[in-house]
C-alpha cells in the first residue's frame, strides 16, 4: 500500500476511534435524519466484510511471531494492511448499526449485547492495530488478542443473526413445536394446541424420555396418563386431588414446587388453563368449538389463539403536514392526529345549534386520513351521509343521537375499512339494519340502545351475526322496580310569618306526591295528592310519598313548617354562648334558618347556638307592642354526644324590661337511652298577653342521668330558631 | 524490528500528534451534527412531546374516576376471605402484622382481633369474580370490569393517601392526574374545560377534599380542575350579570384581550395568555355548559338505570349521570370524590347504606358508556385512596366491628379503555393482609393510566424549579397484565 494512502488510513481509523467514543456517549441524544437512516440500513450488507477480513487478520496474528512468518516482509506487509482495512470496516459497520439501532423496533437486551460486542470488536482491533509494533507486543499478547477478537466476532454476530432473524432461528425448522397463532381457533384441540405447548415449554426439557426427571414423561399422551414415580398425574375432572395441579399451586419456595425454582415458571394464564382442563375433563381429543360458547376453557383457549392486536395499526396513507390539520381547527370542530407521528387523524365536532354539514365537507383535504369521526347528537341527515361516505379510510364513526334512520346506511357501507358503529338513540330499525350490516365486511361492534330495533331483535341480530357485537344496552323490562326516591321541599324556608304556600316537588315527571297534615303516613289512595293549592297557616308537620306507575312507592319524608309570626325587632343575650356554639349569635334564634342533625354539615356551624355552663338567656325587644300568646323552641338531642333538651324553660314578658311577669315555664321529657338523634320542639302556652319586652331563659341539664356515658357532666343545649305566635 | 520501533517513534513528533488530534475533533464534529440538542443544556425535547398530544396511538380517549373517598373496605366489597369469618376473634399473627405502622387510632389498641366481613359473597359472571352482596348492581357488570385486588399505597391517612394517588405526591403542590392529562393530551371539546370535578357526600363517616388535589400545581392554570357544583350555577360566575347580552360580551372580551396582549408584550408571562384562553373558554362555556348540564332530556331508561336519584343533583348517582354527559362532550378527565367511606367503628351498618348510595350508579355508568359505544375509548375507575385493616378498630362484638387504615393491600375496579374485561388481577393473602400475588404500586396505576391515554409517563414531564417531574415521580411500571 502506498505510504501515504495508509497514512490516510490511519487517520481515518483515529478519527472514527474518536467518532465513535464520542456517538456511543452521547447516544441518547441522537437523532438519525431520514437520510442517514439508508445508510445505518446498510449495516447488514456490510457487516460481512470486517467479519471475514478481521477473521483472517486474527489467524496472520495469531501466527505473526512465528520465525517464518516474522521475516516474511509480504506477511508483515500484508498483515497490517489487513488489520487496518479490517478496523475500518468495522468502524464504518459499528457507525451503520448505531444509525440503524436508532430506528423503531430495535431494543431489549439481545441489542445491548450485540452494541456492546460489536463495539468491543472495533477497539480491540484499533487498539492491536495501534500497539502492534510496540516492543512488549510479545506472542502471547497477540494470540490472546486475536482469540479475544475472533470470540467477539462470533458473539457479535450470533447475537446480530437473532436480533434479525428471531431466536432460535437455525432449529427452527427441525423443532416440531408449533406456532400458536398459526392454529385457526375451527380446529383447534384443547390438548394439542393449548396443553402441549405448555408442557413442551415448560415441563419437557426435564421430564422427556431422555431425562425421565420423578420417572414422569410428559411428552406423549400415553406417558402423561401413566404418570410418575409419585403416582397419577391427575384425576379427570377431579383438580382437588391431581399430582399435576398440587405441584404446580405449591408456594415457589416449596422445594416440590414445579416448575423447580431457577427454570421457566408458569404464567397465571398457564395454571389456569392446566386446571380447567383436568377440571373439565377435556382429554387429548376435544377440540376448543366443542366446548360451550362460555365455558371458561374456551374463553382462555379464545384469548390465547387469536393473537392480540398489540401492536399499532400500520395505515397505508401519507400524513398531511400540521399546519394544515391546524387551520381545519375551530371552536367547534377538533381535528387532531391519534398520536405524535402518527398520520391518521379523529374528528370531534360539538355544538349542535352550529353545525352543519359544511364542517365535514371542509375537511376534504384530509378524507383520506380521517379515521376516527364523532357526530354525538349533530343533526346529521340521511343526505348528509354522503358526505361522511368520502371519508374512506374511517374506523370508528359515532351517530348517535343524530336524525339519521336506517335507509341512509347504504350510503356509508362503503366505509369498508369501519369497525365501530355507534347509532343509539336513531331512529334506525331492524328490517334497514338487518338488510345493510353484512355489507361493512370489518365491522366489530354496532351500538343501537335506544333505537326502534327491540330486544328481541337485538338477539337475533347478534345471532345472524356472530363475528359482530351488537350492543342493545339496557331496556326496563318493568319486572325489576326500583322505589322513587322520597320528595323534596321547595319552600325557600320552612319558618313563615304569614299564611304561605306548600311546595313540593319531585325530579321523577309524572309522579303524584300524597301528603297528611296530621301525622299520619300517607298513603296511595286516600291521602291527598298535593298540587300547589295548599296554604300553611300554622305550625304543622307534614309527610309526604311519592308514587309512580311502575315504580315502587317511596319512602316518606317529613317536613317541619313552623309558624313564627312576630319577629323581635331586637335580640340580646343576657349570657354568653358556648364558645363553640357561637352561630350567629343572638341572631341565630330568629333567622329563619334551621339547623340539621350531623357534626359534618357545614349547617351544622352556622345554626347551631349553644350553652352548657350557664343559661341560654335572650331579651327581644318590639318596638311595637305584641299580643302573644305562644313561645316554641327549636332544639337537638344526641344523647350519644352529650346534647340534651333543656332541663326547663321560663317565659317572661311586659311592658317594662325590669318588671317582667312569668308567663309560662315548661319542662320538656328526657330521651332515653338508644335514643336516635332527633329534632324537636317545645311550646309554651299562655293567656294573649301584649308585651313590648319578652324574656326567654332555657336552662341546660345539670347533672345527665346515669344511664347516659357521659353521667354527672353538664348536657350541651343546642338550639336553632324560636316561634313567637 | 529494532530500527522500525525507533523509527515509529521519532515519526510519533508534534505535528504528526497535533494533526491526530485535529482528526479527533473532526470526529467529534462530525458526531454532533447528529445529535441536534447536545449543546441545548440538557434539555429534552419536551416541546416536541408535549404538543398536547399522545405518544402513541390510544387506547382510551378520557377518563372518569369515581373516586371512593375516604377507602371502602375491600373485605367487605370484593376481597373475599372465608378465612377471617373462621378466625373471628382471634389475634392477627404477628409475622403477618409484620412492622406496618399503625395509624394514632388503634396504635395503643392492646390486641387486634381479626373479623371476616358480616355480609356474604357470591361469584358472577363469566369470570366467577367474587363480589359481595352490598354490590347487587356491581356484580351484574364483573364481565366489563377488572378488578386489582393488589393495590398498594404508602401514605396511611386520608390526606396523604388522597394526595399522592392524586398527584403521584403526598405533599401537596403538584399536578393531579386530570391536570397531566389535561397538559399531555390537550382539548377535545373547545368549550368546555379538560379537567372537571364533581363532589357528593355519602351517608358515613366524611373526609374532605380540598381544591389541591384538583390543582394545575406548577403546569399552566389553564389545565385546573373545574369544580361543577350542584346549585343553579353549576360552574361558578359563568352567568353574565344582568343588564348585559352575548353581543355586550363579546366586545368587552376582545377589548380585555387587546389589553392582555399589550401587557404579555411587555412582562411576557405565559400566566397573560393562559388568562385570555380561559375568559374565551368561558365565553363558549355559557352556552356549552348549561347544554351538558340539562338533565330534563334524559330517557325513563336511563333513569331507571342510573335509578332515581340521578335527578337529584349533589347526589353520587346524578354525578355519575353528569360525568357520562361531560365525557360523552370530549371532557378528558371528570373526577368525582364521593365521600363518606371511612368506617372505623360501626362498620357494617355504615357500609351498607354507603355501598347502597353508590352501586347502582357506578354500574349504570359502564353500560350506559358500552350502550352508546364510548366504554372502548372512556376508563372508568373506581376506588378509594387505601384499604382497611382486618382486625377490628374498637371494640368487637357479633355484628358491629370497625376497620382501620391499610395501606399494604386495597381493592379498585377497572373498565373500558382497553383494560381486559372480566379479570381479576393479584391476590392477598388468605387474611387480607399482605398482597400475595401481583403488587400494584400506586405509580404502576398512574403508569397504566397515562399509557391508555397514549402517554409514557416517563415523557410525561414538566421541568419545574430545576428538576423535571413526572406523575409517577421516578418510579412505576404500566401493567400490561390488565391491558387488552
Amino acid at each position: 500500500m502506498q505510504i501515504k494512502l495508509k497514512r490516510f488510513a490511519e487517520q481515518l481509523l483515529f478519527a472514527s476511534n474518536i467518532l465513535i467514543a464520542f456517538l456511543f456517549f452521547f447516544e441518547d441524544k441522537l437523532v438519525i435524519p431520514v437520510w442517514l437512516q439508508t445508510v445505518g440500513r446498510m449495516h447488514p450488507l456490510i457487516l460481512h466484510f470486517p467479519i471475514v477480513i478481521l477473521l483472517i487478520a486474527m489467524l496472520m496474528e495469531f501466527f505473526r511471531f512465528k520465525t517464518e512468518n516474522s521475516t516474511n516482509m509480504f506477511y508483515r506487509n500484508f498483515l497490517q494492511n489487513l488489520l487496518l482495512i479490517g478496523a475500518l470496516f468495522a468502524a464504518v459497520t459499528v457507525i451503520m448499526g448505531l444509525f440503524l439501532s436508532r430506528e423503531e423496533g430495535y431494543s431489549g437486551e439481545l441489542l445491548l449485547w450485540h452494541k456492546w460486542t460489536g463495539l468491543g470488536i472495533f477497539f480491540i482491533a484499533s487498539l492491536i492495530y495501534w500497539v502492534r509494533n510496540s516492543s512488549w507486543y510479545k506472542a502471547p499478547i497477540a494470540q490472546s488478542g486475536a482469540i479475544l477478537t475472533v470470540i467477539g466476532l462470533v458473539l457479535t454476530g450470533h447475537y446480530g443473526a437473532s436480533l434479525t432473524h428471531g431466536d432460535n432461528f437455525i432449529f427452527e425448522p427441525i423443532s416440531s413445536r408449533q406456532e400458536m397463532a398459526a392454529v385457526p381457533l375451527e380446529k383447534a384441540v384443547v390438548f394439542n394446541d393449548l396443553i402441549r405447548p405448555v408442557l413442551e415449554n415448560k415441563c419437557a426439557s426435564c421430564h422427556n424420555p431422555d431425562k425421565l426427571k420423578g420417572e414422569l414423561v410428559l411428552t406423549d399422551p400415553e406417558s402423561i396418563k401413566k404418570g410418575g414415580k409419585s403416582g397419577k398425574l391427575y384425576v379427570p375432572g377431579n383438580p382437588e386431588v391431581s399430582l399435576l395441579l398440587q405441584r404446580i399451586h405449591l408456594s415457589p419456595d416449596d422445594k416440590k414446587h414445579m416448575p423447580p425454582a431457577g427454570k421457566a415458571q408458569l404464567t397465571p394464564d398457564e395454571i389456569q388453563l392446566l386446571t380447567l382442563w383436568v377440571k373439565e375433563n377435556s382429554g387429548f381429543t376435544k377440540k376448543v368449538v366443542d366446548l360451550p360458547v362460555k365455558d371458561p376453557l374456551r374463553l382462555l383457549a379464545t384469548a390465547r389463539l387469536v393473537p392480540s392486536a398489540k401492536k399499532e395499526e400500520a395505515y397505508d396513507f401519507d400524513a398531511v403536514d400540521e399546519e394544515t390539520v391546524k387551520k381545519l381547527n375551530n371552536d367547534y370542530r377538533t381535528v387532531a392526529p391519534l398520536a405524535k407521528e402518527s398520520p391518521a387523524l379523529s374528528v370531534n365536532i360539538y355544538n349542535r345549534s352550529a353545525f352543519n354539514i359544511k364542517q365535514l365537507d371542509e375537511l376534504d383535504e384530509v378524507r383520506q386520513q380521517v379515521v376516527s369521526l364523532n357526530l354525538n347528537k349533530m343533526p346529521v341527515k340521511d343526505e348528509d351521509l354522503k358526505s361522511i361516505a368520502r371519508f374512506e379510510n374511517l374506523r370508528k364513526l359515532d351517530l348517535n343521537f343524530t336524525d339519521v334512520t336506517g335507509k341512509g346506511l347504504k350510503e356509508i357501507t362503503t366505509l369498508k375499512h369501519l369497525q365501530s358503529l355507534t347509532l343509539s338513540g336513531t331512529k334506525v330499525n331492524y328490517k334497514d339494519l338487518q338488510s345493510q350490516i353484512s355489507s361493512f365486511k370489518k365491522l366489530k361492534t354496532v351500538s343501537v340502545w335506544d333505537t326502534e330495533i327491540s330486544v328481541a331483535e337485538v338477539a337475533q341480530l347478534q345471532k345472524s351475526h356472530t363475528n359482530i357485537s351488537v350492543i342493545g344496552g339496557f331496556r326496563d323490562d318493568g319486572k325489576d322496580p326500583l322505589k322513587l326516591n322520597p320528595p323534596q321541599i321547595k319552600n325557600a324556608a320552612t319558618v313563615f310569618s304569614q299564611a304561605t304556600p306548600l311546595l313540593l316537588k319531585h325530579p321523577i315527571k309524572g309522579v303524584a306526591i300524597r301528603f297528611t297534615t296530621d301525622g299520619s303516613e300517607p298513603d296511595s289512595l286516600r291521602s291527598p295528592v298535593f298540587s300547589d293549592k295548599t296554604i300553611l297557616n300554622e305550625s304543622v308537620t307534614i309527610k309526604a310519598k311519592a308514587f309512580k306507575e311502575g315504580w315502587y312507592g317511596s319512602d316518606m319524608a317529613t317536613f317541619d313548617f313552623f309558624k313564627c309570626t312576630y319577629k323581635p325587632d331586637s335580640v340580646n343575650l343576657l349570657l354568653p354562648l358556648n364558645r363553640v356554639h357561637q352561630a350567629e349569635g343572638a341572631k341565630t334564634f330568629f333567622d329563619n334558618k334551621l339547623g340539621t342533625i350531623g357534626a359534618n354539615n357545614p349547617a351544622w356551624a352556622n345554626n347551631w347556638a349553644a350553652v352548657r355552663d350557664n343559661d341560654m338567656a335572650i331579651v327581644s325587644e318590639f318596638k311595637k307592642p305584641v299580643t302573644i300568646s305562644s313561645v316554641g323552641m327549636h332544639y337537638m338531642i344526641e344523647e350519644d354526644t352529650g346534647i340534651f333538651p333543656p332541663d326547663i324553660v321560663e317565659i317572661w314578658g311586659g311592658p317594662n324590661p325590669d318588671k317582667l311577669k312569668l308567663l309560662d315555664r315548661v319542662k320538656p321529657g328526657l330521651p332515653s337511652k338508644g335514643d336516635k338523634p332527633s329534632l324537636k320542639s317545645l311550646e309554651g302556652t299562655f293567656k294573649p298577653e301584649t308585651v313590648t319586652y319578652l324574656k326567654i331563659v332555657a336552662r341546660p341539664i345539670n347533672k345527665i342521668p346515669d344511664w347516659n356515658k357521659n353521667k354527672g357532666k353538664k348536657a350541651l343545649l343546642l338550639v336553632d330558631e324560636m316561634f313567637i305566635n | 524490528m529494532e530500527k522500525e520501533i525507533l523509527e515509529h517513534g521519532l515519526n510519533f513528533n508534534r505535528r504528526r500528534f497535533l494533526s491526530s488530534m485535529s482528526l479527533g475533533i473532526g470526529g467529534i464534529a462530525l458526531g454532533s451534527l447528529l445529535m441536534p440538542d447536545l449543546f441545548k443544556n440538557g434539555e429534552l425535547d419536551e416541546e416536541a412531546l408535549v404538543a398536547g398530544m399522545p405518544h402513541f396511538a390510544p387506547k382510551a380517549k378520557r377518563v372518569i374516576y369515581l373516586f371512593q373517598n375516604g377507602a371502602p373496605s375491600q373485605q367487605e366489597l370484593f376481597d373475599y376471605k372465608p378465612k377471617l369469618r373462621d378466625l373471628f376473634g382471634k389475634e392477627i399473627p404477628p409475622s403477618v402484622r409484620g412492622n406496618q405502622r399503625l395509624t394514632g387510632m388503634t396504635a395503643n389498641q392492646a390486641s387486634f382481633p381479626l373479623v371476616g366481613s358480616f355480609v356474604d359473597f357470591k361469584q358472577y359472571g363469566e369470570s366467577r369474580a367474587w363480589v359481595s352482596d352490598l354490590l347487587p348492581y356491581t356484580s351484574k357488570i364483573v364481565d366489563d370490569i377488572c378488578i386489582v385486588k393488589s393495590m398498594y399505597t404508602e401514605a396511611i391517612n386520608h390526606d396523604p393517601a388522597l394526595t399522592f394517588l392524586q398527584t403521584g405526591s403526598q405533599q401537596g403542590n403538584r399536578p393531579s392526574m386530570g391536570a397531566w392529562l389535561s397538559y399531555g393530551l390537550g382539548n377535545e371539546n373547545k368549550n368546555l374545560p379538560n379537567f372537571t370535578v364533581l363532589l357528593s357526600r355519602g351517608v358515613g363517616n366524611g373526609q374532605g377534599v380540598y381544591s389541591k388535589l384538583w390543582s394545575n400545581g406548577f403546569l399552566d392554570s389553564v389545565h385546573q380542575g373545574v369544580q361543577f357544583s350542584k346549585g343553579e350555577d353549576p360552574v361558578l360566575y359563568l352567568r353574565d350579570p344582568e343588564g348585559m347580552d352575548r353581543k355586550e360580551r363579546r366586545e368587552m372580551l376582545d377589548n380585555l384581550s387587546e389589553l392582555n396582549e399589550i401587557s404579555y408584550q411587555e412582562f411576557g408571562d405565559p400566566e397573560i395568555t393562559a388568562k385570555v384562553k380561559q375568559y374565551e373558554m368561558a365565553y363558549r362555556m355559557q352556552t356549552a355548559v348549561p347544554e351538558v348540564m340539562d338533565l330534563s332530556k334524559e330517557s325513563d331508561d336511563i333513569i331507571k338505570l342510573y335509578g332515581p336519584d340521578c335527578l337529584v343533583p349533589g347526589t353520587f348517582a346524578a354525578n355519575c349521570l353528569l360525568a357520562r354527559k361531560l365525557s360523552e362532550n370530549g371532557v378528558r378527565f371528570v373526577q368525582l370524590y364521593h365521600q363518606g367511606w371511612d368506617q372505623h367503628g360501626n362498620l357494617p351498618f355504615e357500609i351498607t347504606k354507603q355501598a347502597k348510595d353508590v352501586d347502582q350508579a357506578s354500574a349504570a355508568l359502564v353500560t350506559d358508556l358500552k350502550q352508546r359505544g364510548l366504554l372502548d375509548e372512556t376508563l372508568v375507575i373506581w376506588g378509594g385512596e387505601f384499604g382497611r385493616t382486618s382486625y377490628t378498630q374498637g371494640k368487637l362484638t357479633q355484628d358491629n366491628y370497625g376497620r382501620d387504615h391499610h395501606p399494604r393491600c386495597f381493592t379498585i375496579w377497572m373498565a373500558g379503555g382497553g383494560i381486559k374485561p372480566g379479570i381479576v388481577y393479584g391476590e392477598t393473602d388468605e387474611l387480607g393482609y399482605n398482597i400475595a400475588s401481583n403488587p400494584v404500586h400506586v405509580h404502576d396505576f398512574q403508569a397504566t393510566i397515562l399509557h391508555q391515554l397514549g402517554l409514557n409517563h416517563e415523557k410525561l414531564v414538566f421541568k419545574h424549579l430545576g428538576r423535571r417531574y413526572r406523575l409517577t415521580d421516578v418510579s412505576g411500571k404500566v401493567v400490561n397484565d390488565i391491558l387488552i
